[in-house]
């Protein structure tokens, strides 16, 4: 933050005369602008590789009009598209709670993104409790989606919110835990010790150290984030075939694209924590690079590939019912999870 | 317990073998067809559109018969006498019929393809030509009658002008053989007033 | 400015506690707790205490709350639950409250020595948090994990009583 207000002081030099409690909240709105628009142009993106992906998995072509070259244009046009649908509130439906529950979820999934670090400068705020907001925060996009199933006033809605928040209430333990293996061989919740922790190159990454522990904390805190997106196979709070959409069959439009967002913004998320946490965050494959850009393309890559991955998982595997989603989540991510962090803590206890 | 653990491994074993898959089918040559840009070969027994070779028709009505939705409506008006027709496809002298009205309506047929079969000419016949949607229902009654409706007009009129003049002149060899032969030949031309 | 997002995260607790208090429709109710559940932490966060706010968002928010939710959602037939409650206690409310309102006030205004909360020297929180958890108050820590413990195995007990 300290050097993204460097810079807008030294863009905008009339900023100085202005009295500081002015100054300091527009100067943060525009990082907040900034990560947005970062936002939402990744998600034009990342969809249309997702779409892309899909596609040639399944021996298709995938969207290959708008914009000429391979479609590339298609998810903007999806976009605008979205954005000038008629916005729809069913009669019976609570018109309050719909209308505030798109905000809240977005709110949870956007204000993870105030302490990742983008690269060394790059950090909307450096908290010292840096991964435990993260775990908080995105705790209340829980509330935001039983607010939207309740209020759509649908079967369909509230079976999908309910099936949502019991398993993103599950899956956050395995997160957690996984997430203590590597807090416990750093020694802080801030992401920066985190990253300036697994500084030297790629070997002395995370996700190598403690012998098997941190790469099996890896594959689980991988695993539960898929999870907790929603993603394909554990997208049964959206399962097309039982529920339509899940907790936004009402919404549409503006409001349905918000949701959409908050989704892929989620995505993204995932991908930069587990690359924060276990693939070396900013640093590149030989440490750090002095050049500014340089840790923001790497951190940028690192989450794409999580996303990729993400995605090819989605395309690969079947959904789980739900009964085995709570199985893969209590009775083995779970265990699995408590035995990998008290090993990791004997290790980390014996090598000190 | 053991289960459990073999579960968990056949579990992950199985997600990895189905990711190669899938990996590598992003690298094979996809199927799919570019339609507006790319078109297929139809097949060579495709049922897509009736067409109708008009100058080989003979004015059957076999095929309108054997429309079980009735969808074939043909109209047929004898050649004027000595008119030359022009050639077939078979470059041979067409005969007998000009048509001011041969309709299929693709609308309603049923694409059964028993017209085709009863055609003594092989005039009726499938043709490889599916696209054709219309935003008007009408547009899809095809229209194959080689006589403009002004021509079919004159053409009815002198057709009946022509029926006059041959019935009269029956009429009156009628009354030239009656003159001549009283009894035999008369059972001849009642067969032929009717 | 400190003062400033004080009073929004104090107006967001005593706005989501009057909503809670007095809304007819009990799910309003449950959803504005957690306003009051965020501001109560952006309070914590005002006073250094950054841990026990994202605790807070986490447990209350996270946690708490979800299970009120679905405690309503899953009990109620109907669509929306109407509480109207004929019987409010206001004068004996108002008069005890306001009795401990001027008590607190007495109490704060007569302890000169307050200690200055907005900047206590400590930046991390966590080591001195775990260190005093596994050593000062490891009793009561180790007793209330023992609470929670006993509470989790007589809900499942009680839920499972039906089968035998």
């Amino acid at each position: 933050m300290d050097y993204f207000i460097q810079i807008v002081t030294d863009l905008l030099p009339g900023l100085d005369g202005l009295p500081v409690w002015l100054v300091i909240p527009s100067i943060m709105f525009m990082f907040g602008a900034l990560i947005f628009t970062g936002i939402s142009i990744y998600s034009l993106i990342i969809l249309w590789f997702e779409r892309k992906i899909a596609a040639h998995m399944q021996d298709r072509l995938g969207p290959m009009e708008v914009g000429g070259w391979h479609g590339w244009l298609q998810t903007v046009a999806d976009a605008v598209k979205l954005l000038l649908k008629e916005d729809i509130i069913p009669a019976v439906a609570d018109r309050k709670l719909f209308k505030l529950a798109p905000y809240i979820v977005f709110l949870a999934a956007f204000s993870v993104f105030a302490v990742l670090p983008f690269s060394d400068k790059i950090v909307g705020s450096e908290l010292n409790i840096g991964i435990f907001y993260i775990l908080a925060v995105s705790s209340i996009g829980v509330v935001g989606i039983l607010m939207a199933g309740w209020a759509s006033n649908n079967k369909w809605a509230l079976f999908g919110s309910m099936r949502s928040v019991a398993q993103l209430v599950s899956y956050e333990i395995p997160i957690g835990l996984s997430i203590l293996v590597v807090v416990m061989s750093v020694g802080s919740l801030s992401m920066r010790d985190i990253v300036m922790a697994q500084d030297g190159g790629i070997f002395n990454w995370m996700i190598w150290q403690n012998a098997p522990f941190n790469f099996i904390a890896f594959l689980i805190l991988f695993i539960a984030g898929t999870a907790e997106t929603n993603r394909v196979p554990f997208d049964i709070p959206e399962a097309e075939s039982e529920l339509v959409a899940g907790f936004h069959v009402e919404y549409s439009g503006m409001r349905f694209s918000i949701f959409f967002l908050a989704e892929y913004a989620n995505m993204l998320a995932v991908g930069i924590i587990a690359s924060t946490l276990f693939l070396g965050g900013w640093q590149g494959i030989t440490g750090a690079s002095s050049a500014p850009g340089i840790g923001l393309i790497w951190m940028l890559l690192k989450g794409f590939l999580i996303v990729l991955v993400m995605i090819w998982f989605r395309w690969t595997l079947p959904r789980l019912r739900v009964d085995q989603l709570m199985y893969v989540c209590w009775k083995v991510l779970v265990p699995i999870s408590f035995i990998n962090m008290v090993g990791a803590g004997i290790w980390i206890g014996l090598s000190s | 317990m053991r289960e459990y653990f073999i579960d968990i491994f056949s579990g992950v074993g199985s997600v990895l073998v189905g990711m190669k898959v899938t990996f590598g089918h992003l690298f094979t040559r996809s199927v799919t067809e570019q339609y507006p840009r790319e078109k297929i070969e139809m097949f060579d027994r495709s049922r897509n559109r009736l067409h109708v070779d008009i100058e080989d028709c003979i004015g059957c009505y076999l095929c309108d018969k054997a429309c079980p939705v009735d969808c074939i409506h043909i109209d047929t008006i004898k050649a004027r006498p000595g008119e030359d027709l022009g050639l077939t496809e078979k470059f041979e002298k067409k005969k007998t019929f000009v048509f001011p009205k041969f309709d299929i309506d693709m609308a309603e047929c049923c694409y059964c393809g028993l017209c085709v079969f009863p055609c003594p000419t092989e005039c009726i016949y499938w043709i490889s030509d599916y696209e054709f949607a219309e935003y008007d229902r009408s547009n899809l009654n095809y229209h194959f009658g080689n006589v403009t409706p002004e021509d079919a007009r004159v053409r009815y009129e002198e057709a009946e002008k022509l029926k006059i003049e041959k019935d009269k002149e029956i009429a009156l060899k009628k009354t030239a053989s009656a003159a001549t032969k009283p009894a035999a030949p008369k059972d001849d031309s009642k067969e032929s007033t009717d | 400015m400190e003062s400033f997002v004080f009073y929004i995260f104090a107006f967001m607790v005593v706005a989501g506690g009057w909503v809670v208090i007095y809304s007819n429709n009990l799910i309003y109710s449950a959803f504005s707790l957690l306003f009051t559940f965020v501001g109560l932490a952006g309070l914590y966060g005002l006073l250094m205490a950054d841990f026990i706010a994202a605790t807070q968002i986490l447990i209350y928010a996270g946690g708490v709350l979800i299970l009120l939710l679905f405690g309503i959602m899953l009990t109620a037939r109907k669509t929306s639950i109407e509480i109207t409650q004929s019987n409010l206690p206001r004068l004996p409310g108002a008069i005890i409250s306001s009795l401990i309102f001027l008590l607190l006030m007495v109490v704060i205004f007569s302890e000169p020595n307050w200690n200055s909360a907005t900047n206590p020297g400590v930046k991390e929180t966590v080591p001195v948090i775990g260190k005093l958890l596994m050593t000062k108050y490891l009793i009561p820590f180790e007793l209330a994990s023992i609470l929670l413990l006993a509470a989790l195995i007589g809900s499942v007990f009680i839920a499972r009583r039906e089968d035998s």
